[in-house]
């Protein structure tokens, strides 16, 4: 593996290997369709109930919506946080110090090609269910901005997961802290609820946060809200994240190298 | 039996000796079940009802759904593993034990972290289950009821990996148990409110438990105990037989 070559290197591999686990992808895209059905039912029915309109969101935007907000959930491996500080407790990743490129940018990588496969295969299977059951994507423009934009969201979401689980290399226990921090992203992240249901306040809170990168922001280009600058807000989160997480891996790295794994 | 309550003191024993971690998993676990609240607190605030459940409704079946999950997922934490453990050849060392395999290996572990959701249902049923001495009588009962069902689920599903060497089945088994017994079986509707009674029985781990306690029902009661029943006996039924087809883990063993 050169220098120049080693994220498509690691990212390719990666993918390749979740491709050829074809039933641990049928059961990421089973878990997907039962997740999506249950969740649109739910909105279907509520909206429905409310003379066809929720915050702005009608039948068919919100099932594109459920669509995208699920794809960008269970396309994640969601106890990465868990899986991160186990390996940075026990002192594992003191092994991928040896590699002659840095530790977060391969498992960083790594991860982005392991949710790619997923994230395309959910995103294929979710405009099918949506079209089949709600109907065509309420402005074909949004959708097409939303392809980039799931992309945006799991890359901000891995980062933030590495920067989230980086406090293992001082607290040496991450624990069960990534039941947290999938909640944070199912209410404000807009996951479970678009943010535009919250009561005002949440809804405000939800606006400065990270989160909204994670998940809403291409499910509200998908529900046919043409609005670019959501793009713009993931790019600058992403920088922000990736500067953060930057920031914890190198000061914990340098502590494991001090101290010891 | 000695044996079975030996193993399951052991199993808790071990899960309290680190005093600290089990309590900071209970509490994590309390606060993601809080999470679920608020999300329904939310929704309802918008929504008003919907097909006849409001917030105090869905308060009760989370309150069924969660403490039933403590013991399946947490007092027989094993239960969603046997998938796992079958494939995996770990069934070895209870195989050669004087107990029966099913109960010893249910018995065997408890994972702290669920302990938290029996915890939260409890008082959840105190704050939203206007508990009486007979709401609270019929609420354990339709508890214990639920937890049969999805113990039954989780390892009848679990026990296909004997048949088919992948346990792809039983993890999706698990996840779509507890998704949809979250939520009340009435938003849907046709094939797949029959699919929630029949083949992915989560009507019976929540839906149905809950309105037992909020309006009590003698038909229902029985139907809940039959499924129990049923779920239970075919649990067994196929972990025994697949019993038959285990190769162990030993490198000895190994073809």
């Amino acid at each position: 593996m050169t220098r120049r070559r080693w994220p498509q290197v690691t990212a390719g591999t990666a993918a390749l290997r979740v491709v050829a686990e074809r039933g641990s992808l049928a059961v990421t895209l089973g878990f997907y369709v039962i997740v999506v059905a249950v969740l649109a039912g739910l909105w279907r029915v509520a909206v429905g109930a409310n003379g066809g309109d929720i915050a702005g969101y009608s039948v068919v935007a919100i099932t594109w919506y459920v669509v995208c907000t699920e794809a960008t959930t269970v396309s994640l491996n969601t106890r990465l946080i868990a899986d991160l500080g186990r390996d940075i407790g026990s002192g594992a990743i003191a092994v991928e110090l040896l590699r002659p490129a840095p530790v977060l940018g391969v498992r960083l990588a790594a991860e982005l090609g392991r949710v790619l496969p997923r994230l395309a295969a959910c995103g294929v299977v979710g405009a099918l269910l949506a079209g089949l059951t709600a109907g065509a994507p309420p402005r074909p423009a949004a959708l097409a901005l939303a392809v980039p934009s799931l992309v945006l969201a799991v890359a901000c979401n891995i980062v933030a997961q590495h920067a989230f689980a980086g406090v293992a290399f001082w607290i040496r226990d991450t624990g069960s802290a990534w039941f947290l921090y999938q909640k944070l992203v199912f209410i404000l992240g807009g996951m479970l609820i678009p943010l535009e249901a919250l009561p005002g306040w949440l809804e405000r809170v939800a606006s400065v946060l990270p989160f909204r990168a994670m998940s809403y922001a291409p499910a509200r280009l998908a529900a046919g809200n043409l609005e670019p600058v959501l793009l713009v807000e993931q790019v600058a989160w992403l920088a922000v994240l990736l500067w953060g997480a930057g920031a914890v891996f190198r000061a914990g790295e340098r502590r494991l190298q001090v101290l010891g794994g | 039996m000695r044996g079975l309550l030996a193993t399951f003191r052991n199993a808790l024993a071990e899960v309290r000796a680190n005093r600290a971690s089990f309590l900071s998993q209970v509490v994590v676990m309390g606060v993601n079940d809080v999470v679920w609240v608020l999300f329904w607190v939310l929704f309802f605030r918008r929504v008003g009802s919907v097909r006849g459940w409001d917030g105090e409704s869905i308060r009760l079946l989370l309150a069924v759904i969660t403490c039933a999950a403590g013991i399946s997922l947490g007092l027989l934490a094993n239960a969603r593993r046997v998938g796992n453990m079958a494939v995996d050849g770990q069934l070895d060392g209870v195989l050669a034990l004087p107990v029966p395999p099913l109960a010893h290996l249910l018995l065997r572990r408890v994972e702290a972290v669920n302990v938290g959701d029996l915890a939260f249902g409890f008082v959840m049923f105190a704050w939203a289950g206007s508990p009486t001495i007979q709401r609270t009588l019929v609420f354990i009962a339709v508890v214990l009821a639920a937890a049969t069902v999805m113990t039954g689920f989780l390892v009848l599903t679990g026990s296909l990996a004997f048949f088919a060497g992948r346990n792809e089945g039983g993890e999706l088994g698990f996840h779509a148990m507890l998704l949809l017994g979250s939520y009340p079986v009435d938003i849907f509707a046709g094939a797949a409110k029959v699919l929630l009674y029949t083949a992915v029985p989560a009507a019976f781990v929540s839906t149905v438990p809950a309105r037992l306690v909020e309006n009590f029902d003698v038909g229902n009661a029985f139907l809940l105990v039959a499924v129990a029943a049923i779920f239970a006996v075919a649990a067994w039924a196929a972990f025994t037989l697949g019993l038959r087809r285990y190769t162990s883990g030993s490198v000895w063993t190994r073809p």
